[in-house]
């Protein structure tokens, strides 16, 4: 009947010698040991209470026994709460009891010393301006305090003051579209005229110069990220826009008060877009979109040097999908252009090594076709070509480790070597160009790539 | 109007005892007592009943017989039962009423049953009906719980209900139904249940019509959304509203204490000092077009207005010699209350915007106790479990000379020996003036758990006065308003008054049943409140040390006192999330204010110009709340006490506020008035009728919730800004 089982008082009263105990003074004696712990319960509630807490700690247990004048438990100073295990002792009879693990001395002693615990400290935030709760990260989300009921509801209650309290929908809203002043919006809107505008070139320059220097625009970044991210989708017909919005990107980066960091991943898309696009400016026949694969090119590189530091997968995921592009036959001779500038341009020399010599010479049988044939096609496989010329002139400048035992080899053994590691098409114009360092940092390239 | 005389200890069978009556009649033992005794032995039970009915009016003997049968435990349990059933039964319009009664019915039952040594019966009627009870009384069934053996009897609760009556306002048609349900009984239950409405029990009957909250109105409004809560005249230690004193005791007169909530004078050479500071800088920087020079907002809010309520005099509340410290305060505090951001009453039904600061602790591992932000916004100091006390700069700056080399911006104060319950800082104000005397904040407070309240020198960084007194741990320590005083309270039910220039108190205020929780201070410096877990709030009068006003009406541990800065409204909040606000003139409660949620309210501040109230608690929210109320914009909530005692304050405020003709009774001072239960709802028709799911009272303004901290401390600054403080505690919300 009562919580404290009569048996525990048998088992305590055999322990100090009372080997017969009357049933009813055990009843009676664990009655009394009940409100005896309630009393000490209580007791330590009011020093949880007053702690301010909803958890009661052993302390509070041993405050309320010296209050009681009672001697305290010693061993259960803890902040940590208890754990408790549980054994059955038999079909419904849980036994529960505190977890107390045996420390072995020795260990505890060479144990390397626990951490410092951090040190206390505040910080401030407004948690309401004027009535309004500001959606900043310090207050919690409106998600979070949806669930609770914080306002007033029924019939009468007065839907003025739920307003004012901003927990209604209005303070949902983005934070910026409150912010940006008339000022700001004006100048977007000039700054995107003016890099669009065909006919006047310092008109260009002077909103291009402005991006890159001027400071306060931070606030703009994310509409600058949105309007060339638009532009570029809607214009891939148009050269001179893509070109602008590849100019405008560059300005944003070179502008050392801005933070581009957050808007890396959703500036690449675009510059992605003009480099290994499909389609670009008007079309097969015409060669002038290679220019601006070349700016676009050189332009990755520039996000790649500058914030793959901050990002550490903004690199591997672009050489994965530049790499598909170029292992991809389908696409025109446009998109591989632009992939083996792009490899060459977030990686050098050994994204170079790795990626696009083990597979030139299946490469070259794919320009092989083109090459031979008609004047336009073959204008753009011999761009390609320069193009690999380019990419593979990067291992020269890398240092390579001299092996032992190398010696002069003939030109023609060089020419051999070369078509078997390259293929015929490359390797045989670098041999032509007779450009033997080259030559040698490929085939030891290679021979290093094959270690 | 006639003053409420003392009640006699009133027979719950004299329902129209008149103060007339009472007075005139001797209390000679009726001699139908006997006549209905003998019937009942003889078991003539009609004839009983007929006598009865007939004798509606007169006494009935107290001790009539009630020992229990020898055969087995007296049969609470079946009767209870039966009791139980008939309050469901019963008519719609009584149905709240007499259901409060099953409340102290069963506590009595049930102490009755352990103290005739029937555990396994007592243990029955608590299992089976406890859980009725659970909502509201929570704590005291906690308590009653384990209380099994006669033995037990001397525990708190047992006590608290033992030794007083448990006093229960009533209708007449209630009172009569109910009488009628206990003739209906059997002869031994009608005798157990008669046995504690006349020991334990003190019934008040009152009029409907007579009083707004028993009528229709009021009961059907209560029925709907006040059932979980007793009325503010119902409780245990037999409190009558706007009486001081709790007992019942005929001896002990209505003697409700006119108060002095004016403003306390200024000293003059202090006034004239400041007056002269003041016309400098008025000088200096002439006000604007509109604004009032800083001279006027002095007197305006230093100096007695006509209108204004009668102050204490200078005399009763000795203070030291002004110095040139509490110059520079006092001209610091015009200035920023006159260039506050001003909260008017609300205008059109929309509250002000409030803008609140909020201070997070990191890493505290739920260690901190208590918070306290000094008067000039410089210095934020925290008590902690662990016995430290440490003070923090809240812009960072450098705090005291550096340590090896390095500057700080906290200091760590070490003395205490247990936990650190409150800490506070001493009055200052912010230097604006170079020149001006340094007003920074010098002085701290802190108790604890060793029962000593130390008082810390915040340019030394040492404790410079260790005050003993307390027995057991010391809940909480305040400040008086203009320094010089303060208020502590403890674990020993006592509450106590000191000078910082003596180490004994000078005061000593005992009365609470339970540990004295909070303690707050009147504006003014001549009164005290104290708060306890008794569930009451007294007020207390610095100059004598008596009991001035007293508050029932909280059902759980009160967490947070404090009074406006106008010194006629006290505010208190306890753990259920319940704030009450009190009218100190009449000694009534004027407002219920609901929405926060369980766990204690920690903190309670009001707006400079006492309309606003910010509240801050364990939900993790900041509440702000319309005290002035719709209702009543235009009138002044409260009624000038005039000098004649609350019956009359509360007649006066009568006719002049709801409008309703209600005219008290004069056996029972139940006055309606601006201190109603539900304000406006006999005039307005039930305009705070709401639906039952909505927990939050139209009179909130507005709630900010934190990100998992609690809030330990908000406070309004003189210019009206909240800074309210609290730990960031995410390992709980886990």
């Amino acid at each position: 009947m009562t919580l404290w089982g009569q048996d525990t008082v048998k088992d305590v009263a055999e322990s100090v010698g009372i080997v017969h105990l009357n049933k009813e003074v055990s009843q009676a004696l664990s009655r009394d040991i009940e409100y005896r712990i309630s009393q000490v319960l209580q007791e330590a509630l009011k020093f949880m209470k007053h702690a301010k807490r909803t958890i009661l700690w052993t302390q509070d247990i041993s405050q309320a026994l010296r209050v009681l004048d009672v001697e305290p438990l010693y061993g259960y100073e803890t902040t940590r709460p208890l754990k408790y295990g549980e054994a059955s002792l038999g079909p419904g009879q849980p036994l529960f009891y505190v977890e107390d693990e045996e420390m072995d001395f020795e260990k505890l002693i060479n144990a390397p010393l626990p951490k410092v615990p951090r040190e206390v400290s505040f910080t401030a935030h407004w948690l309401a301006v004027e009535g309004v709760q500001p959606s900043i990260p310090q207050n919690p989300t409106s998600n979070e305090s949806r669930n609770l009921e914080l306002l007033p509801k029924g019939p009468n209650a007065n839907p003025a003051l739920a307003a004012m309290t901003g927990a209604d929908t209005t303070t949902t809203k983005p934070q910026v579209k409150h912010i940006l002043s008339k000022e700001l919006q004006l100048y977007f809107e000039k700054v995107c005229a003016s890099v669009l505008d065909e006919t006047q070139p310092e008109y260009r320059t002077a909103g291009l110069a402005s991006l890159k220097d001027d400071p306060g625009l931070h606030q703009l970044l994310p509409y600058f990220v949105q309007f060339v991210a638009e532009k570029v989708t809607h214009n891939l017909k148009d050269l001179f826009v893509l070109t602008q919005m590849m100019l405008v990107i560059d300005a944003l980066t070179r502008n050392s008060t801005l933070n581009l960091t957050p808007y890396v991943a959703s500036l690449v898309p675009p510059v992605l877009t003009c480099l290994i696009g499909r389609t670009l400016g008007s079309g097969i026949g015409s060669l002038d979109h290679y220019e601006l694969r070349d700016l676009a090119a050189s332009l990755l590189g520039h996000l790649c040097h500058k914030y793959s530091k901050y990002s550490h997968n903004l690199k591997p995921r672009l050489a994965r999908s530049l790499l598909k592009t170029f292992l991809d036959p389908t696409k025109p001779l446009g998109s591989h252009y632009g992939a083996i500038l792009g490899l060459k341009a977030i990686g050098g020399a050994e994204v170079v090594r790795q990626l696009i010599i083990p597979n030139l010479k299946a490469f070259g049988e794919l320009l092989d076709d083109d090459l031979q044939d008609s004047s336009v096609k073959k204008a753009e496989a011999e761009k390609v070509v320069s193009a690999i010329l380019n990419a593979l002139g990067t291992l020269v400048d890398d240092e390579i480790p001299m092996m032992n035992g190398h010696s002069e080899e003939s030109a023609n053994e060089l020419r051999t070597k070369l078509v078997d590691t390259i293929g015929p098409v490359i390797g045989s114009r670098i041999a032509d160009a007779s450009h033997t360092t080259l030559a040698k940092a490929i085939l030891e390239g290679g021979l290093l790539g094959l270690q | 109007m006639i003053p409420q005389p003392a009640a006699p200890p009133v027979n719950p069978y004299a329902p129209y005892a008149y103060v007339e009556d009472i007075e005139e009649e001797p209390k000679s033992p009726p001699f139908s007592a006997s006549v209905i005794d003998y019937l009942a032995k003889k078991g003539y039970h009609r004839t009983e009943a007929t006598l009865r009915a007939e004798s509606a009016n007169q006494e009935i003997p107290k001790d009539a017989d009630l020992k229990p049968t020898p055969a087995g435990p007296p049969r609470f349990f079946e009767f209870y039962s039966r009791l139980r059933a008939w309050t469901d039964d019963v008519l719609d319009t009584y149905k709240a009423e007499v259901k409060r009664l099953l409340w102290p019915i069963f506590v009595y039952s049930y102490l009755e049953l352990v103290k005739q040594f029937y555990p396994k019966e007592a243990a029955r009627l608590f299992q089976k009906f406890s859980e009725d009870f659970k909502k509201e009384h929570e704590y005291d069934l906690r308590g009653l719980q384990f209380i099994t053996l006669p033995e037990h009897g001397e525990d708190k609760v047992a006590k608290l209900y033992r030794e007083n009556r448990y006093r229960l306002s009533l209708t007449h048609h209630a009172f009569t139904a109910f009488m009628g349900f206990l003739e209906s009984l059997p002869d031994a239950g009608f005798k157990m249940f008669l046995g504690i409405v006349q020991n334990n029990l003190d019934l008040r009957e009152v009029d409907r019509a007579a009083d707004d909250r028993f009528s229709f109105a009021a009961v059907i409004q209560r029925s709907k959304e006040d059932q979980d809560m007793p009325a503010e005249d119902e409780g245990i230690p037999g409190h009558r509203p706007g009486n001081a004193i709790s007992s019942t005791d005929p001896n002990v007169g209505n003697n409700l204490a006119n108060l002095k909530l004016g403003k306390l004078p200024m000293e003059k050479d202090l006034e004239e000092d400041v007056r002269g500071d003041l016309m400098d800088l008025d000088l200096e920087v002439p006000p604007k077009a509109g604004q009032e020079s800083l001279v006027q907002a002095h007197e305006r809010l230093n100096i007695k207005q006509e209108d204004e309520d009668e102050g204490p005099s200078r005399a009763e509340i000795p203070f030291p010699p002004s110095t040139a410290r509490d110059v520079a305060i006092e001209v610091q505090k015009v200035r920023e209350v006159r260039d506050r951001l001003k909260i008017d009453s609300r205008t059109g039904g929309v509250g002000p915007g409030l803008s609140v600061v909020m201070y997070t602790f990191h890493n505290t591992h739920d260690g901190i106790n208590c918070m306290d932000i000094s008067g000039d916004s410089n210095l934020v100091a925290a008590g902690f479990y662990a016995s430290i006390i440490r003070v923090w700069t809240l812009d960072g700056s450098a705090l005291g000379p550096e340590v090896g080399g390095q500057k700080q911006n906290s200091r760590r104060l070490i003395g205490h020996s247990g936990p650190v319950f409150s800490v506070a800082f001493a009055p200052a104000a912010y230097r604006a003036d170079p020149n001006a005397a340094d007003s920074h904040s010098k002085w701290l407070l802190s108790c604890g758990g060793d029962g000593t309240i130390r008082l810390w020198n915040l340019e030394a960084f040492a404790c410079i006065v260790i005050y003993r007194g307390h027995v057991g741990p010391v809940w909480d320590v305040k400040w008086g308003p203009f320094g010089h005083y303060f208020a502590s309270c403890g674990a020993d039910k006592t509450a106590r008054v000191w000078l910082t220039d003596k180490i004994r108190q000078v005061r000593l205020l005992a009365g609470h049943d339970d540990d004295v929780d909070c303690v707050a201070w009147h504006p003014n410096s001549t009164y005290v409140f104290t708060a306890s877990s008794d569930k009451t709030v007294r007020m207390w009068s610095v100059t004598n040390g008596n009991a001035v006003r007293m508050f029932t009406g909280h059902t759980a541990m009160i967490t947070s006192l404090a009074c406006s800065r106008n010194g006629k409204l006290l505010a208190s909040a306890d753990e259920t999330g319940l704030i009450l606000i009190w009218d100190l003139g009449p000694g009534r409660l004027l407002k219920k204010l609901r929405g926060h949620g369980k766990g204690g309210i920690w903190s309670l501040t009001w707006s400079t110009e006492s309309t606003v109230l910010v509240s801050g608690g364990q939900d993790c929210t900041v509440r702000a709340w319309d005290v002035t109320g719709p209702a009543k914009e235009a009138a002044p909530p409260t009624a000038k006490p005039d000098g004649t005692g609350a019956a009359g304050a509360a007649g006066k405020s009568d006719g002049t506020n709801a409008g309703n003709a209600a005219v008290p009774t004069p056996n029972i001072s139940l006055a309606s008035g601006s201190a109603g239960g539900a304000p406006g709802v006999g005039a307005t028709g039930g305009h705070k009728k709401r639906g039952k799911e909505a927990g939050v009272s139209n009179d909130q303004i507005s709630a900010f919730l934190t990100k998992h901290s609690h809030v330990y401390l908000t406070k309004f600054t003189n210019m009206n800004l909240v800074l309210a403080a609290g730990a960031y505690l995410p390992e709980q919300y886990k």
